[in-house]
């Protein structure tokens, strides 16, 4: 179809840890096990003897700071406007407790967290799923808690327990599953949500974040589109501010949701689902703007039992791309600030900051614009650097854009449905035609104007891939850095 | 702790079938009282908000079922609770000999960490009827032995005494919980950056 041997955007070494999205994701596993897995598949990385520093730090967990929860909306709970939304989501102590509603205050549900734990033991707690006409009820047993999706988006069982699994990891990235389990065996009767202050709303932002984004449902990562030259200089200005640094593990640079830079320290990799978690915590938290901040994070599928120290700063007032420096250390914060002055330096003098902020303005062009006219939008992931590509959105999508990715998910389904998963298909309604492609080293979703032909869709896709594959060193990360 | 900090107790009320179990939460719930029997299958949950000393509670009221066919469902039910509700019917002295059998089988199943100190609550009631099996000596008696366990005597028809015994299971719950303020924020959580040693985290997270 297209003519090239290696898929676009896939690079000799890997910056993320590729997974498939929805199947390695019911596991967290520890940073050991995951560097194992990570070395096992990425044929690429190299296969040196384990004599990595041996570096063993006691960490002790800062105080959660004391943030007021934002008072929810008083007595919607028994209001239509509740009953009607579209998903709701709970979490759930396994003695019953409540601890996570979407919607409405979890104090004045607690029946209703009751009557869900009931359902739950009765089956002798394997239920997994409940399909009642047009609502889908999904239960998660993550011990110690249980999530439970209710949702009229017609989206399926695996993907809902895959957003479900966000928000677990989500509460882990706070306290870490050690210490939630811990919390839990020497009281069963806890109340979580004493520890869990302002994080309600980091969930309520993951949830939007995850039906917004397609990122999610890909298991990928977006990158800024940079030219590869001006990557790899940001990319080596950091490495080379951060090297005296012991035990610094990740520095990510972002903006606008997109990922600019990525450097880890040697034999680590980032799970794209950790970096989702990265990208929630700097789009929720706004105070993160005007100052930096010293934060303890726990990275589930890096490691859950323990905290990373994230030093998190935007670059400057003139340029809002974020950067965080993420150390086993806890009392590092100044080397940290010093080498975080020092990139932003280095990267004003070679007019890197300047072309951040060109290619932040820009953003992507819609696929129009790119001289694809029958195409509305599309996305590209490649698999094996678990990074994907869509353009800018246009209409009929601007206004709805959650819609598309409705679209998106039902056509995912489609691919990875476990019984009976397809490798192509076009499907055409009276709205749009969606043409899906699964292959071994990329997957493509897109979205043409109703009334095209099959033809003229393959025809188009294939120029296409072509024309990702002339881009792939500014849209993708390919370039990868170490410590 | 700070006063404003949301605070919500699981209660679960436990008893023979037919003692009040579900009248007695109606009435204090609802503030209604109806005479006929339905009885409860499973379990119903209610929720009601109470203010103890300038702090909001929120009770999350377990009703479990009684009759004995229920049982197995009931168990499930009872970890993590922050205290145990146990009623009898003043006029049914059955009720009344299955109080210990009740107590046992919740310390079993619900395995506090100090069975001694959880907080019970028992309540003698229907003394609304005649005639009285149960006078209230004898159950004060049974409390006594049980680490001086408060007794109520309560009629869910008249709402005697409903809303002062549930006023005293919230205050007793709440002082377990007090007792323990979060030990939760010293562990040291450590990441390992090495790859001879295993961690400790691996194993367990499986098991999920």
């Amino acid at each position: 179809m297209a003519d090239f041997d290696v898929e676009p955007g896939a690079a000799r070494d890997n910056v993320l840890v590729a997974s498939e999205s929805f199947e390695n994701f019911e596991q967290m596993s520890s940073s050991l096990e995951e560097i194992m897995s990570v070395n096992a598949i990425s044929t690429a990385a190299e296969i040196e003897d384990d004599t990595t520093t041996n570096t063993q730090e006691d960490i002790t967990h800062n105080q959660e700071n004391g943030s007021e929860i934002n008072e929810k909306q008083e007595d919607v709970e028994n209001s239509l406007d509740w009953t009607n939304k579209r998903k709701h989501i709970f979490v759930i102590s396994t003695a019953g407790k409540p601890i996570y509603s979407r919607y409405g205050n979890e104090d004045k549900l607690a029946w209703l967290f009751g009557v869900m734990l009931g359902l739950f033991r009765y089956s002798r707690d394997s239920i997994k799923s409940i399909h009642a006409g047009d609502t889908t009820y999904v239960f998660l047993s993550k011990k110690p808690l249980i999530l439970v999706a209710v949702s009229k988006t017609g989206e399926c069982v695996n993907q809902l327990t895959l957003q479900l699994n966000y928000v677990f990891n989500q509460i882990v990235s706070m306290l870490t599953l050690k210490r939630l389990t811990k919390i839990y065996d020497e009281k069963a009767n806890y109340d979580l949500r004493r520890l869990l202050t302002g994080v309600d709303r980091l969930i309520d932002h993951l949830l939007d974040f995850s039906e917004n984004e397609p990122a999610f449902t890909l298991g990928a990562i977006q990158c800024l589109p940079l030219a590869i030259s001006e990557r790899d200089s940001i990319s080596k200005i950091i490495k080379d501010a951060c090297s005296k640094i012991r035990n610094l593990v990740f520095a990510i640079l972002l903006g606008n949701n997109r990922l600019i830079s990525l450097v880890q320290m040697k034999k680590y990799h980032l799970h794209p689902a950790d970096l989702h978690l990265i990208f929630n915590l700097v789009q929720a938290t706004e105070s993160l703007k005007y100052s930096e901040s010293w934060t303890p994070l726990c990275l589930p599928r890096f490691d859950n039992s323990g905290y990373l120290y994230a030093h998190v700063s935007y670059l400057a007032d003139d340029c809002q791309a974020c950067l965080l420096l993420l150390t086993v250390e806890k009392d590092v914060f100044f080397p940290l600030s010093e080498a975080k002055q020092k990139i932003v330096e280095k990267l004003r003098m070679g007019n890197n900051l300047e072309h951040i902020n060109t290619s932040l303005a820009a953003l992507e062009e819609s696929a129009l614009a790119t001289g694809f006219p029958e195409l509305r939008h599309y996305l590209y992931k490649c698999k094996s650097t678990v990074q994907f590509y869509q353009p800018a959105l246009c209409p009929p999508y601007t206004k709805n854009k959650v819609r598309l990715i409705e679209l998106y998910k039902r056509a995912h389904q489609k691919m990875h449905c476990p019984t009976r998963p397809l490798k192509l298909s076009f499907e055409r309604s009276s709205d749009e035609a969606v043409f899906s492609w699964d292959t071994k080293g990329f997957e493509l979703y897109a979205v043409f104007e109703p009334l095209i032909d099959t033809a003229s869709a393959i025809n188009c896709v294939s120029k296409l891939l072509n024309w990702i594959k002339k881009r792939e060193d500014k849209l993708f990360h390919l370039n990868a850095y170490t410590f | 702790m700070a006063s404003n900090k949301k605070v919500l107790l699981k209660v679960i009320i436990l008893g023979d079938s037919s003692v009040g179990k579900t009248s007695l939460m109606n009435q204090y719930v609802n503030r209604k009282f109806s005479n006929q029997y339905k009885a409860t299958i499973g379990a119903d949950f209610l929720t009601k908000e109470v203010t103890i000393d300038d702090r909001t509670v929120t009770m999350q009221i377990w009703d479990t079922a009684g009759q004995e066919r229920f049982q197995s469902l009931g168990v499930a039910f009872y970890r993590g609770a922050d205290c145990c509700v146990l009623v009898f019917d003043v006029t049914a002295p059955n009720t009344f000999k299955s109080l210990d059998s009740w107590r046992d089988e919740f310390l079993i199943q619900a395995a506090p960490r100090e069975p001694d100190n959880f907080p019970f609550v028992l309540l003698g009631n229907k003394v609304d009827l005649e005639p009285r099996a149960i006078s209230a000596k004898r159950a004060q008696q049974w409390c006594q032995a049980k680490n001086n366990m408060p007794y109520f005597e309560t009629s869910a028809k008249e709402g005697l005494n409903v809303e002062q015994a549930f006023l005293a299971i919230a205050k007793n719950a709440l002082a377990q919980q007090n007792q323990s303020v979060d030990l939760y924020n010293e562990f040291p959580d450590q990441i390992k950056l090495t790859n001879t040693q295993k961690s400790n985290g691996g194993g367990d997270s499986c098991a999920c």
